[in-house]
């Protein structure tokens, strides 16, 4: 089963800094590739939804980049910043929180 | 692995360009994104146009732009509602401090100069370009932005010569003036026929034009027309003597 990317959509900027914190830079296509390659093809974070979230956590300051040129393009590497380390922790923790209140709203135990 | 041309590369950034991905920090992201995809799907004797084509159409729902809207619209979303906490606060306190000030003056208090300077200061140089950051992202067309701007413009340039002339500073009646013509010569027309054409607010666009020439003429009534000053023209003559 593939998700939904609704379903994704919310949690984009817990799941890119979750794994730029495990990483020490990564550029775009490698974050999609990544994502995949760990989620088995489950989740598929669309390139529509990736720039925009990179982008507005560069202006944020979760994230800091540097460029590097591959022949006539440009490779934007992306990596954690302080502040980034911390905002990741909360949102992990927001995140289980969320997680268990909603099996718990849903009744996910007693629906298995 | 296949590896793009530099023609090929200049291809994908003039595409993706004319598609609607005017910021450069995403149009470099997309470019290199997309290199890497079709480097890694192209195999031998494929077309690199239809490769191109059908990566490419992987990257949104309807149309490329879709990217950039969303980039500008989270970048944007932030400074929204501090723009619009702070459009809030001075629109109060200045609206305060106008009363107070006004006030003040009635009453020959001191301190009202200075509570109405700043009345007008935060209400011409603050809340007003503050709602028109705020309100003009509400709005679709060019057409409604500009009539939004200039009657901003207009506003806050006849609070300040409003202001000018309860000081007794030079200019008030230069800023004045050139508030009520704009006001009358540009403003108007513009306003009315940009709003005529939508028929849902034709209605409107009619009443608010009439109370707008109505309150054009109420200020223009306010206004003294004289000569420039000049000794020659106001030598005292023997009729002001006499009284």
């Amino acid at each position: 089963m593939i998700f939904s990317s609704e379903l994704v959509k919310g949690t984009l900027k817990t799941i890119v800094l979750k794994l730029l914190s495990e990483n020490d830079r990564m550029y775009g296509y490698e974050i999609t590739q990544k994502v995949k390659e760990l989620t088995k093809d489950r989740i598929q974070i669309t390139e529509g939804a990736l720039y925009p979230t990179l982008h507005s956590l560069e202006k944020d300051g979760y994230v800091t980049t540097e460029k590097e040129y591959i022949g006539k393009r440009v490779r934007k590497y992306y990596s954690i910043s302080p502040s980034g380390n911390s905002r990741i922790k909360e949102k992990l923790k927001e995140f289980s929180e969320f997680t268990e209140t909603m099996s718990f709203l849903l009744d996910l135990k007693t629906a298995k | 692995m296949y590896s793009l041309t530099n023609e090929q590369i200049a291809f994908i950034e003039d595409d993706i360009r004319r598609n609607g991905i005017e910021t450069e920090e995403v149009r470099e992201n997309l470019l290199d994104h997309i290199c890497c995809i079709v480097e890694q799907t192209m195999k031998e004797g494929d077309h690199f146009e239809g490769v191109y084509q059908q990566t490419i159409q992987q990257f949104y729902e309807t149309e490329l732009k879709e990217i950039e809207k969303e980039t500008q619209y989270l970048l944007t979303f932030k400074n929204y509602y501090v723009m619009k906490k702070l459009m809030i606060i001075s629109g109060t306190s200045s609206a305060f401090l106008l009363l107070v000030g006004s006030f003040f003056k009635a009453m020959h208090l001191p301190g009202a100069g200075v509570l109405l300077v700043l009345g007008v200061v935060f209400f011409s140089m603050v809340f007003l370009p503050m709602l028109y950051v705020v309100k003009s992202k509400e709005l679709k067309t060019a057409g409604d932005k500009g009539v939004l701007g200039l009657s901003i413009a207009m506003g806050s340039l006849l609070c300040l010569a409003a202001m000018f002339k309860v000081m007794h500073w030079p200019g008030a009646n230069v800023m004045w003036i050139s508030g009520i013509g704009i006001s009358l010569i540009a403003l108007l027309p513009l306003y009315f026929f940009n709003g005529i054409k939508n028929p849902d607010r034709r209605l409107n666009t009619i009443v608010t034009s009439v109370i707008l020439v109505g309150v054009l003429g109420v200020l223009f009534m306010l206004t003294r027309v004289h000569r420039p000053v000049n000794n020659t023209v106001y030598q005292p003559t023997g009729q002001v003597e006499k009284r």
